[in-house]
């Protein structure tokens, strides 16, 4: 990184509000060339506001950009930050897995193809030679499906970064948003992306690198800025810093929120899991007693989000073990029907899919688990019971009969909460419960699960809003690459302890 | 849903008020040709095949998936009946079951193949649906068979009660247990959810597999039931007879799906649009038109219905 000269990227004050609450606040990012800059902080601390300001995705309230000392006008028009030289790279890598990489590689790229042909060879040439200049062991006619995760990203990372360098408006090298490229990738094969990165810096290429494990960003960085609930904290010089300083940045003073639960008497468990295995989660086991609220979390990629679907039978689990009530299921072989034979209840994440069906009428959402397969129905009872049903769980509608598209998601939530609940269910399970949901109706949620509790039942939750496993978890079990890491109780159960678990958990991996 | 409301009334009911304007007009432009009760009674009976294609296409259009293989099936068992009958002599009691017993036959290869190889349905049941026609091509010799026993026309289109023929009767009442089915059993709650929530059905217990699969049998069973009826009102078997049936019985059915239960393939509307359809193309024939406006009907019928589904929806949409 060389001192003193012009900035390649610049942020000055850039504010945005969403319905009142602000998500960025006058946050400023100064971004020199040839760096490796991280961008650090929690879930809603802003980190994604900012990539999609840049990105064009959304437009600010106030705010200045400047790239290579030239005030860019905001907001960017969806679209065209390449020109700007900016290229970013998601999560998912965007990618389309039937396609070669050469395919691949030149999707999108309007500007310089042109539209009527497309010469192949010629193409493939240029692209073996960006691999070589960038020491990828990439083939133009592969298929991107048969390449390993860390090859896939290494293509989405030089796409972008050749598309920076082609469409340059004036010469100099670009800027490339690295947005979480590493969560399921293996500890070895990040190296080999750093060094790729290492290699595109040295070009004069900025890049803004966005993740959660704080020991690649310590590994990788020059620089890293923390937000947290849309502040910049600070900006900090990696190799002066300790990694101590950076997760108290992140994490921030506790600030106390009403715990609703208070400790539970022993008693012998409710639900027992043996050794559940599914996509990323390896051999787990845990169990939960009556009344208890478990909380499960971890940082993206660890696995725990998963744990709910496959003890529902949603997803296939590889192996497990469920015992509960006096009865043992194997989890492999459960259908959904199975579950809820055995009173599981499962309150999936994705709403609009697997939630609810929207074109249908509340009754007929709500009424679904308990017909069966019976070849009359009473279409007033029904009525009646949903009816009520709306009632008892609070939920805003003009009529049983509407569509479940007519109601808000808090309301849509509450639905689903209360087809499930009224199988008075032994366990609960729940991934993501609040997601997009409004602050009276998530209290109401705690409400009803609570009384879950109240009666005698379990309940999991798989959650990444640390604030709402302090309101509502007894306990918590925190994840890392498919395993529980560790486990917080009672008192200990804070936002900061989580969060401070949840990066502990990356360390304790780095240091094996 | 506002049930009371005077407009959702109106979506209900407005095909039927468009029908009952289409009578008002040919009946006024031609009274003596059109309005009678002939005509009428004619019309009934003769479309209780298409009547009875259309419901079998909504079952499986509630769970999400397209038979067009049904007309074929019609067509096959239309030609396996007469020649079962008029050539090889079987007795009419053993015709019938194994007649149904081909449309159930294919109902199963269609859904084994849609569901368990997970290939979209409209390619499956097009590919089976053009073999059948080969099928049939092979068994009736590319020719149409005739001498059908007149017990089979006797029980189909020569009983009439109120002047139309008895067919009529057969459609409607399928129509009711189709309809009782879709709205008062646990079957079509789950027909329903496997078609416009699949997701939250599986979730909820249903298996959605087994119950596409039963969509396809019963949709081959009605598709074969319209071929026996086929056969019993010609008096005859052609090999060509279902190809014409396919295209108007999906504007039917989309037809159908804007009025009595908008924005659902229900039964009662699915009738009223083909009598709809079929009035409309009589009309215009007796006012003179030739045959071409069949075509230009039927197509326009279906195009239009989906266009008006598509508005219904797309107002609720806005209206969040």
């Amino acid at each position: 990184m060389t001192q003193g000269s012009v900035p390649r990227l610049e942020i000055r004050g850039l504010t945005k509000t969403f319905g009142g609450a602000r998500a960025l606040d006058r946050a400023d990012l100064t971004l020199m060339p040839g760096e490796v800059h991280g961008l650090l902080g929690s879930n809603g601390s802003g980190k994604s506001t900012l990539i999609k300001v840049l990105s064009g995705f959304h437009a600010p309230d106030e705010g200045e950009l400047r790239i290579d000392g030239r005030d860019i006008a905001l907001p960017i028009p969806l679209g065209r930050s390449e020109t700007h030289g900016l290229a970013f790279v998601h999560q998912n890598l965007g990618l389309l897995h039937d396609a070669t990489v050469l395919e691949n590689l030149i999707a999108g790229d309007h500007e310089r193809l042109r539209p009527w042909w497309i010469d192949w060879r010629a193409e493939a040439e240029r692209a073996r030679k960006l691999f070589a200049e960038h020491h990828l062991d990439l083939a133009p006619d592969d298929i991107v499906a048969d390449l390993s995760p860390v090859k896939r990203a290494q293509l989405a990372i030089v796409r972008a970064a050749d598309r920076v360098r082609e469409h340059r408006e004036h010469g100099a090298p670009g800027v490339l948003v690295l947005d979480e490229p590493t969560p399921f990738l293996p500890q070895e094969d990040v190296r080999d992306l750093f060094a790729m990165m290492r290699r595109l810096t040295a070009n004069g290429v900025a890049i803004i690198f966005v993740s959660h494990d704080i020991d690649e960003v310590m590994e990788v960085t020059d620089r890293c800025t923390v937000l947290r609930d849309g502040h910049v904290i600070g900006t900090f010089d990696t190799a002066v810093t300790e990694r101590s300083a950076l997760v108290e940045a992140i994490v921030g003073r506790a600030v106390s929120v009403d715990r609703r639960v208070s400790p539970l008497p022993a008693a012998a468990p409710a639900v027992e899991v043996r050794d559940l295995s599914g996509e990323i989660v390896e051999g787990i086991s845990l169990s939960v007693q009556p009344g208890e609220i478990l909380g499960l979390t971890g940082l993206i990629g660890s696995g725990y989000d998963e744990v709910p679907a496959l003890l529902a039978g949603a997803q296939r689990a590889t192996a497990g073990q469920l015992k509960l009530g006096g009865r043992s299921l194997d989890v492999p072989t459960l259908d959904p029907a199975d579950a809820m034979a055995a009173r599981i209840v499962f309150i999936p994440a994705d709403r609009q899919r697997a939630g609810i069906a929207p074109d249908l009428s509340l009754t007929e959402n709500a009424m679904l688990p308990l017909i069966g397969g019976r070849l009359a129905l009473n279409k007033r009872r029904l009525r009646k019971d949903t009816g009520e049903l709306i009632r008892r769980y609070s939920v805003k509608a003009s009529s049983s009969e509407q569509a479940a598209s007519e109601l808000s998601g808090g309301n849509q939530q509450k639905l689903v909460l209360g087809k499930w609940l009224q199988l008075r269910p032994q366990l609960v399970l729940l991934d993501e419960p609040t997601q997009g949901i409004d602050v009276g109706a998530r209290q109401e949620i705690y409400d009803r699960l609570l009384e879950v509790c109240a009666d005698g039942g379990a309940v999991i939750c798989a959650t990444s809003e640390f604030e709402q496993l302090e309101i509502i978890a007894h306990r918590v079990l925190i994840f890392d690459r498919g395993r529980i890491q560790s486990e917080l109780k009672g008192q200990d159960v804070t936002k900061s302890a989580i969060a401070q678990a949840c990066y502990k958990a990356v360390e304790t991996h780095a240091a094996e | 849903m506002r049930q009371s409301s005077l407009t959702y009334q109106l979506e209900r009911f407005g095909l039927v008020v468009v029908w009952l304007a289409f009578i008002a007009l040919f009946g006024v432009l031609r009274p003596d040709t059109f309005l009678t009760w002939s005509n009428f009674s004619t019309i009934f009976g003769s479309e209780a095949v298409l009547v009875i294609v259309t419901l079998g296409i909504i079952i499986p259009l509630t769970a999400g998936d397209f038979d067009l293989s049904i007309a074929q099936t019609l067509t096959l068992v239309s030609m396996a009946t007469a020649l079962l009958d008029a050539r090889l002599d079987v007795p009419l009691w053993l015709v019938l079951p194994i007649g149904l017993g081909i449309g159930a036959l294919v109902g199963v290869v269609n859904g084994a193949i849609t569901i368990y190889f997970r290939v979209h349905s409209l390619i499956v049941t097009l590919g089976v649906g053009t073999f059948l026609h080969g099928i049939t091509l092979f068994i009736g010799n590319s020719q149409t068979i005739s001498g059908v026993s007149p017990a089979l026309m006797e029980w189909v289109i020569i009983q009439r009660y109120f002047g139309i023929p008895v067919a009529f009767y057969y459609a409607i009442g399928l129509a009711a247990v189709i309809w009782y089915m879709m709205g008062y059993t646990a079957f079509g709650q789950q027909l329903l959810f496997t078609g416009r929530g699949r997701e939250v059905g599986r979730l909820s217990g249903v298996s959605v597999g087994r119950v596409r699969l039963t969509a396809f049998v019963m949709s081959g069973v009605l598709g074969a039931l319209a071929g026996i009826l086929y056969t019993g009102t010609t008096g005859s078997a052609n090999p060509s007879s279902g190809t014409y049936l396919l295209l108007p019985a999906f504007a039917a059915a989309f037809l159908g799906a804007t009025c009595i239960r908008p924005g659902r393939f229900n039964p009662w509307g699915s009738v009223i649009a083909v009598y709809f359809l079929v009035t409309g193309i009589n009309g215009l024939s007796v006012l003179g038109f030739r045959t071409f406006v069949q075509d230009l009907f039927y197509g326009g019928a279906l195009v239009l219905a989906v266009m008006v589904s598509q508005l219904v929806s797309g107002r609720k949409e806005r209206a969040l």
